[in-house]
């Protein structure tokens, strides 16, 4: 296996139009490294290791007129010490902010999270409820997808071999909407979600004028309620309105996964917890 | 394949000749017998890895001596000074915030590594840096002390 350390975006797709060779970017290495150690057959078989890290094009975080920009190997570190993002993307710092350890965050970057496509990748729910959008370029071609749309299936995603992702996009209208991101692991540090989600949304007049709901870990893939969202729009805000959503979305995730072994615990948890967001992030101080 | 790495552990210029995909960890303790640096659970969860790469605590089994070239790596070879104990070591010491040591490198190094960005830093800052280390003789009290002692000792001296 050799290594590659391009240094432009320019660069790694020509190393990745090559389909002689087997290629795999890594920028972060975190899930691929360990990947690698345990022989798993996700990360076998690799000829040429397109290494990103050096890549300044890719790796800051910026503010243009309609979107934030976020470079696509822009670390958790990173995001967590952009007041940028702390101040106008507060479910996104929440989500950054937990996860690995120190030593992870410094190394793992934000589309090394979603490129794998597991269901408890945390910066998930935060950039779904964000409407984030992603762009890939290739050698001949450069889109923008909804993550949403990016996310194909369990462990899968719509990206070609030939393909990067460059940088995350997110609507600038989202950054006045108040929001939080919850995870429940096994411990604080270092624990992979069980549960995971955010919400996101505005109250005025005591009428919910935007709402988002996204969920990680419960779900095959991160994922949306939009009807959910829609139920909930134009609705005056009481403890009753919360609940029914607790209820009703408790009751989407079963219809989903189906039963099983864990059910029992974490449909009361997932039902409880959200009622709590939604609590917590919307009603007045007065009526908690 | 294997290729020259130019990088710079503990303050001086080294150059090897190596297996690009060999982890960091690796290189470190069989190439430059850099053996403090210890290995744990292989994949990022435990800290007894750390080391601070380029001004950050990395876990360096989770790097390949591949993405190193250029790099600057501090060992806990490196905290020592012309046969002074860097004042976290002494700390360690006098705190015992040592049982059976298996941690301790990657715990000082994650100490380390929060000192170079903040040097006052409070005890839930400290508990943060520390999060990525664990000590399984569970001594997490007198570690946490015994770098609260040495933020002071540095900060007075």
């Amino acid at each position: 296996m050799i290594i590659k350390n391009p240094s432009s975006v320019e660069e790694v797709l020509q190393i990745l139009s090559n389909h002689i060779t087997k290629n795999k970017i890594i920028a972060g290495g975190t899930d691929i490294i360990p990947g690698f150690h345990i022989n798993s057959p996700r990360f076998t078989g690799f000829d040429v290791l397109v290494d990103i890290n050096g890549i300044k094009e890719i790796s800051q975080i910026i503010e243009l007129d309609s979107y934030f920009s976020i470079g696509s190997s822009v670390t958790f570190s990173h995001l967590q010490a952009s007041s940028l993002v702390r101040e106008k993307l507060p479910v996104l710092y929440e989500a950054a902010s937990g996860i690995g350890n120190k030593q992870i965050r410094n190394r793992a970057t934000i589309a090394g999270n979603f490129i794998n496509n597991a269901p408890c990748a945390d910066s998930v729910p935060a950039l779904l409820v964000y409407d984030a959008q992603v762009v890939v370029k290739s050698i001949e071609n450069e889109s923008i997808v909804s993550l949403q749309d990016f996310l194909e299936f369990p462990y899968k995603t719509i990206l070609k071999n030939d393909e990067i992702i460059t940088e995350i996009r997110i609507p600038k209208k989202n950054a006045h909407l108040i929001g939080s991101f919850y995870k429940l692991g096994r411990r604080r540090a270092v624990a992979i979600s069980r549960i995971s989600l955010a919400v996101l949304g505005s109250v005025e007049n005591g009428i919910f004028t935007d709402f988002r709901l996204a969920s990680g870990a419960i779900t095959p893939i991160g994922m949306r309620f939009k009807e959910i969202e829609s139920f909930i729009l134009g609705k005056g805000i009481d403890r009753d309105l919360l609940k029914e959503v607790a209820v009703k979305t408790g009751s989407k995730i079963l219809e989903i996964t189906g039963l099983r072994w864990s059910t029992p615990h974490k449909l009361p948890v997932l039902q409880k917890t959200l009622y709590q967001l939604l609590v917590n992030n919307f009603l007045e101080n007065d009526e908690k | 394949m294997k290729s020259d790495i130019e990088l710079n552990i503990n303050g001086t210029a080294k150059k090897i000749f190596v297996e690009q995909s060999k982890r960091l960890l690796d290189v470190l303790r069989e190439d430059f017998l850099l053996t403090g640096t210890k290995e744990g659970c292989s994949i990022g969860e435990c800290g007894a890895c750390t080391v601070v790469l380029d001004g950050e605590a990395v876990n360096s089994c989770l790097i390949l001596i591949g993405q190193c070239g250029g790099s600057e790596i501090i060992t806990i070879e490196g905290l020592e000074k012309d046969g002074k104990l860097h004042e976290l070591q002494k700390q360690f010491i006098d705190k015992g915030a040592i049982q059976c040591g298996f941690c301790t490198p990657g715990m000082a190094m994650s100490a380390y590594a929060l000192l170079l960005k903040n040097n006052n830093p409070g005890i839930e800052e400290i508990k943060e840096a520390i999060e990525g280390n664990l000590c399984r003789c569970t001594g997490y009290k007198p570690i946490i002390d015994a770098v609260h002692s040495a933020v002071k000792e540095l900060n007075d001296s």
